[in-house]
């Protein structure tokens, strides 16, 4: 019979509450305490067919904490539990103001070298990207409460070209201080 | 032997069962093997107290030698004596440079040619692959680990560099099984130091080991917290560590002395790469060294090395390190000043300047009162033993991560990321592919490994060929690909087409590894020379023997010695009996303890005899003569 874990969701693996915005600490604290129990070097001993199952269940729940911990994956993992796919959607349509902001930025972030201290100028993009995130966050958790799933789909697009944005932001800031050093 | 053993019907006069298990710290430089005694976790010395093996290997036609010996044979006889192998671990030929740009890419090897994709040296001894050679230094390791610990061994923790990618991991595992050892985990380096030193130290938050050895280099993110023990990100170089300082000092030797690589024999690049290693350890201790070399008769050299020359001949390959622990900060996501100690592991952490770099980086003191050469081993002989069942508490538990990410080959030559790097492990990822032609039943997948973009810029690792699922028109199947990666950090590739549930059969074309065949055809040449290993056997099994022997002795003495013997048999007998104990714990060949147990039986033989007679009188006393003669 296979475990019962396969059957949970990833919120009721860690006995979490269903949320925009779980406990991290507290998700950390179960991921440990469950890994105690299944992690395969727990089953060093034991035949064959346990060792597998170790490694399973220690798969999923290691992808279910992954999930959980960042924020993006998170939403689109909740709406799932809503029976809404995000992987391969083909209607991606957009609030045009959002764009014309990300199209601006990002010419921001090709001319940063222009910059008189582009360190700095990168640093004030990532901090206003994080606030941005924090609040689609927020957006996210009205819209799924009331059901509203075309709303909070586009909520998490619009978050997934944040943390591209935010992506950029950092790799440049790396390849400059590299060229520091 | 027959001494009698007199012991309760049912009772065993076994000690209680511990398992015997040992952790393998297999460097680039030297290597070590470390189990937990007593509760204590320490490396294992060899006769002569020496806890360095170095991991070099010298093959002559009739016989194979590891360590300190072959090291000395090195300037000697430098095509058949191979060092530093882990270098090549997993690599395959098109990766071995045929053109000498510079120093480093000029091994001192013959390679023979093969048709295999994992290059062979050639060696008096035979052709050899990185494989072989790890595993003959595997094996001396294990029967260091057999003699000292005189008891079968369960198995071993081996460790790898944590930025060691899938093939080199492989690799490391067919050594083992060459070795006939059982290895009961693939632990990663900086993993197995956090473990010795946050267990030593009671250390709690975030840790960053900095492990740079002779031939990698490693950057871990670590958190502990009771005996959980948490990699946040890992970083690293597989091909950056103390050697390459060697070689940049053998460069600028070569450019003082006007001479060339290419023009350079094998016999006077190893000396060149000795001069080197020998100057730069004494820069750790002193200002300035004069080197002096020989290249041959006419041609001679001689020249000052002082530290500011050293400092800007190895700040790039200081540099390209310090790059790697600021993208793992960056992956972690944690800043520096949550950094709480700063662990430094590996031989190469001895350098000053490395020092130096490193706490003016991380902008904190360095923990350096750790031996940087032993941590690992004793780390990996700590997870070794709690792997078999020793550890009573059994609350320590390792956390690990995917060092570097995992990709497919797609449309025009792009790697598309399955599983990216830093991923806790063990993980599985599932991807649904589907046929392109109309009865399509098998299709192909090429896995990368590496961040790059471009398949070309990544490690392929293996082609993967899906056969056997049932025909669907184009585009109707839906294959159901699963990559999962173990405890180990090794993949594995399954596949289900599931309109039909149908599993395919995965064939693995391993792009620098050993095909199955390749390895049986290795693990039978290895029983011939099997020699070595047979006699650490029947030794073992002596002193088991001997383990009885002794026990039986002492339980007969306890019993009846006082009535049954004078006091100068006793004497006797004691004396002979302590010589058997030494000789049961220092004796290296068989004949030795057989002789030991065999002089015992003789001077105990007497006692022996009465005991046989008292016991039979006991038995028979209050019953006639006729009772027994029916």
């Amino acid at each position: 019979m296979p475990n019962p874990i396969f059957k949970q969701n990833y919120f009721e693996i860690f006995s979490v509450p269903i949320s925009t915005a779980p406990d991290l600490n507290q998700l950390k604290e179960k991921n440990h305490e469950l890994q105690q129990q299944v992690h395969p070097d727990r089953f060093a001993n034991s035949d064959d067919a346990e060792k597998r199952e170790a490694m399973q269940i220690t798969s999923l729940v290691n992808e279910a904490y992954n999930t959980l911990k960042v924020p993006v994956t998170r939403l689109q993992y909740m709406l799932t539990l809503k029976g809404v796919d995000m992987n391969g959607e083909t209607d991606t349509s957009m609030d045009g103001m959002f764009l014309m902001q990300q199209m601006e930025l990002r010419e921001e972030i090709a001319d940063i070298r222009s910059q008189s201290d582009p360190l700095d100028a990168l640093d004030t993009m990532s901090r206003d990207l994080k606030t941005q995130a924090e609040n689609l966050l927020l957006n996210f958790a009205e819209f799924y409460e009331q059901d509203e799933l075309e709303k909070s789909r586009e909520v998490v697009r619009k978050l997934q070209f944040i943390n591209k944005a935010q992506k950029e932001v950092n790799d440049i800031t790396e390849q400059l201080e590299d060229e520091l050093i | 032997m027959a001494l009698l053993q007199i012991s309760e019907p049912g009772q065993s006069t076994k000690p209680h069962e511990h398992k015997f298990a040992i952790g393998i710290d297999l460097g680039t430089t030297n290597s070590l093997v470390a189990a937990v005694r007593s509760g204590q976790s320490d490396s294992l010395p060899d006769e002569n107290g020496e806890h360095l093996l170095p991991s070099v290997v010298q093959y002559s036609a009739d016989k194979i030698l590891v360590g300190a010996q072959a090291k000395q044979n090195q300037l000697a006889d430098p095509h058949n004596t191979i060092s530093s192998i882990k270098r090549l671990m997993g690599r395959g030929i098109d990766e071995l440079k045929t053109q000498f740009e510079n120093l480093s890419d000029v091994l001192p090897f013959e390679f023979a040619k093969t048709d295999s994709a994992v290059p062979k040296i050639k060696t008096a001894g035979g052709d050899k692959t990185a494989i072989e050679v790890s595993a003959d230094i595997l094996k001396a390791l294990k029967l260091r680990g057999e003699k000292t610990l005189g008891d079968k061994l369960e198995g071993a923790v081996i460790t790898v560099p944590a930025y060691f990618d899938d093939a080199q991991r492989q690799a490391t595992k067919d050594a083992a099984t060459l070795a006939d050892i059982n290895v009961l985990r693939l632990l990663n380096e900086p993993t197995a130091a956090a473990v010795a030193y946050g267990l030593d130290t009671g250390a709690e938050g975030v840790i960053a080991v900095y492990d740079l050895g002779g031939g990698t280099f490693d950057i871990s993110i670590m958190q502990l917290k009771k005996g959980v023990f948490e990699v946040l990100s890992t970083g690293g170089d597989s091909a950056l560590g103390g050697d390459d300082f060697d070689h940049a000092i053998a460069e600028w030797i070569t450019q003082q002395a006007g001479i060339t690589p290419a023009e350079l024999s094998s016999g006077s690049l190893r000396l060149v790469l000795h001069e080197a290693c020998k100057a730069k350890e004494s820069l750790s201790e002193v200002e300035q060294v004069t080197i002096d070399i020989e290249f041959s008769d006419t041609n001679k050299w001689s020249g000052i090395l002082n530290r500011e020359t050293l400092n800007t001949l190895i700040d790039p390959l200081i540099k390209k390190s310090l790059m790697s622990c600021r993208r793992a900060l960056r992956d972690a996501q944690i800043e520096k000043d949550q950094v709480l100690d700063v662990v430094m592991v590996g031989g190469s952490t001895r350098a000053l300047r490395v020092r130096e770099k490193v706490a003016e980086f991380f902008e904190a003191e360095l923990k350096v009162d750790i031996d940087p050469d032993r941590v690992v081993a004793i780390g990996a002989a700590i997870q070794a033993n709690a792997l078999v069942g020793n550890d009573a508490e059994g609350n320590l538990l390792l956390m690990d991560v995917l060092p570097l990410s995992l990709g497919i080959e797609t449309m025009g030559g792009l790697s598309e990321k399955i599983i990216s790097r830093n991923t806790p492990i063990p993980v599985s990822r599932a991807q649904e592919f589907t046929t392109y032609k109309d009865g399509q039943t098998a299709m192909a997948l090429h896995v990368v490994q590496g961040e790059r973009e471009l398949v070309d810029d990544c490690r392929s690792l293996a082609k993967f060929e899906l056969r056997g699922f049932p025909p669907h028109v184009a585009g109707a199947a839906r294959i159901r690909v699963t990559f999962q990666v173990d405890a180990d950090g090794l993949l594995s590739v399954s596949a289900k087409e599931e309109t039909s549930g149908v599993e395919a059969s995965v064939e693995v074309k391993p792009s620098y590894g050993l095909q199955d065949a390749e390895i049986e055809a290795m693990l039978k040449a290895s029983m011939e020379f099997a020699g070595d290993d047979k006699d650490a056997r029947s030794l073992r099994e002596q002193q088991v023997e001997a383990d009885r022997v002794l026990e039986a002795i002492d339980s007969a003495m306890a019993d009846d010695g006082d009535e049954m013997l004078s006091t100068e048999e006793r004497e006797k007998i004691q004396q002979v009996r302590s010589e058997l104990a030494i000789a049961r714990h220092s004796a290296t060949q068989t004949q030795e303890l057989k002789d030991a147990m065999a002089k015992l039986e003789k001077v105990s033989a007497e006692y022996v005899a009465r005991r046989m007679n008292a016991s039979v009188q006991k038995s028979m006393a209050g019953h006639q003569v006729e009772e027994f003669n029916k």
